[in-house]
C-alpha cells in the first residue's frame, strides 16, 4: 500500500497483568499517524508509558511487537537482532500497518541485549 | 495490608550501620531507592559523556566564538551536574562503574558525537562539517537531558526531597541550555530570531542552580 504522511494506523497497546505500571492488565487502541511515534501518541492520549531519552538509546521504553510493522528512523541504538527478535522502542517507533505491542519489557530486553553483547545490556545488569 | 504499607520495612536499630534510614524513608514512601540509584547512575553517565563530547563539539566550532563560549558554559555545567549527584549515588549504597565503558554504555542519553565521519587516518573529516549540524547535536543532547531529569523529578516528587531538589535544579539548567541552542540554531539554520532571553553566565560553567558549594576551583 502506498503510504502518505497523514495515514493513520491502529496501534493496540497491551499492558501485561504483572506490570508495575498503573495500567497493568489494560489494553488500549490508539490511532497513530505514519509520522508519529507510538510513545508520543500514547502519552498524549493519557497512557503514560515508561520512557527516558526518547531517542531510541536508553531502552527504557522497550516493548514487544506481537503483530504488525513499525520503523525506527531516528533510533540511536536499534540493532537488526532487536528487529528480528520482535523488540521495538516505542519512543522512536512509527507504525507502517495496524500493530499490536506489549509494553513494559525493559527487563527482558536488557537480558536480550546482554545475551547479544549489545549495550546497555551487560553494563546495566552487572552494574 | 494496604498497597502503601507493603513497602514499609520497619525500623533501623540504634547504631546499626548496615542499613540507612536515608534509604528506608524513601522506601516507606513507595519509591525503590535501589531503582532510583540505578537511574541516577544512568543520568549522570549522560552528564559525564556529554561533558566529554561537548569538548569535541566546542573544538569544532572554531571561528564561531560566541557559539563556542555558550557550548563551554553548557559543557562545564554538565560536569557540575555529574559532580552534584555523585555523592547521592553513594548515599544510596551505589557506586560508579569501575569500567568507564560500562558507564558510557549505560548513560541515559546518546553520545553527542561530532556529526562528521572519521577520515581514513582516524581523524575528523571536517570538510563537510556545518555549524548548524553541531548546534543540532547540542540541542538534541539538551532535550534528552530534560527528559531524563523530568523523569527523575516525577519519580522522586513526594518521596525523596533530597534527590528531587538536585534533579529540579539540574533541570533548570538543562532548560536554559535548550533555549540557548534553539536560539542559535534558529538563527544559524533558519535565519530566524528566536530568543532565549539570556545573555551569558558570569563565568563559564557557573551552574547557578546546580552548584552547591565550590569545594575547590576545579569542582
Ligand atoms: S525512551 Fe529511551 S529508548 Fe525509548
Amino acid at each position: 500500500m502506498t503510504q502518505s504522511s497523514n495515514e493513520m494506523w491502529t496501534v493496540t497497546i497491551v499492558v501485561p497483568e504483572g506490570s508495575s505500571l498503573d495500567e497493568a492488565g489494560e489494553t488500549y487502541d490508539l490511532e497513530v499517524g505514519t509520522d508519529e511515534t507510538i510513545l508520543a501518541t500514547a502519552r498524549s492520549a493519557g497512557v503514560w508509558l515508561p520512557a527516558d531519552c526518547q531517542q531510541g538509546w536508553c531502552t527504557t521504553c522497550a516493548a514487544r511487537l506481537v503483530d504488525g510493522d513499525v520503523v525506527h528512523p531516528n533510533a540511536r541504538r536499534y540493532y537488526d537482532e532487536d528487529d528480528e527478535a520482535g523488540y521495538i522502542l516505542p519512543c522512536t517507533a512509527k507504525p507502517r500497518t495496524d500493530t499490536t505491542i506489549v509494553v513494559d519489557q525493559h527487563d527482558d530486553f536488557l537480558e536480550f541485549r546482554a545475551a547479544n553483547d549489545r549495550p546497555p545490556g551487560n553494563s546495566k545488569l552487572n552494574g | 495490608m494496604s498497597e502503601e504499607k507493603s513497602h514499609a520495612t520497619g525500623t533501623v536499630e540504634p547504631g546499626d550501620t548496615s542499613k540507612r534510614v536515608g534509604m528506608e524513608v524513601i522506601r516507606e514512601r513507595g519509591l525503590d531507592p535501589e531503582e532510583l540509584r540505578e537511574k541516577l547512575i544512568d543520568a549522570i553517565g549522560a552528564e559525564f559523556t556529554t561533558y566529554y563530547y561537548y569538548t569535541n563539539l566546542r573544538m569544532h566550532l572554531a571561528g564561531e566564538e560566541d557559539y563556542k563560549e555558550i557550548t563551554e558554559d553548557a559543557r562545564l555545567e554538565d560536569r557540575a551536574h555529574f559532580e552534584l549527584v555523585v555523592p547521592r549515588i553513594y548515599e544510596l549504597e551505589g557506586s560508579l562503574p569501575n569500567d568507564i565503558r560500562d558507564f558510557a554504555d549505560r548513560a541515559s542519553c546518546p553520545d553527542a558525537e561530532v556529526p562528521t565521519p572519521m577520515d581514513d587516518s582516524g581523524g575528523f573529516d571536517t570538510s563537510e562539517l556545518e555549524v548548524e549540524d553541531i548546534l543540532e547535536v547540542l540541542l538534541e543532547a539538551e532535550r534528552c537531558a530534560i527528559r531524563t531529569w523530568s523523569e527523575i523529578c516525577d519519580m522522586t516528587r513526594g518521596a525523596d526531597p533530597r534527590t528531587y531538589d538536585m534533579a529540579q535544579r539540574i533541570l533548570n539548567e538543562e532548560m536554559d541550555h535548550e533555549a540557548w541552542f534553539i536560539e542559535l540554531l534558529s538563527k544559524e539554520r533558519d535565519d530566524e530570531i528566536n530568543p532565549a532571553g539570556h545573555f551569558a553566565r558570569g563565568e563559564p560553567g557557573d551552574a547557578p542552580y546546580s552548584t552547591n558549594n565550590r569545594f575547590n576551583d576545579s569542582a
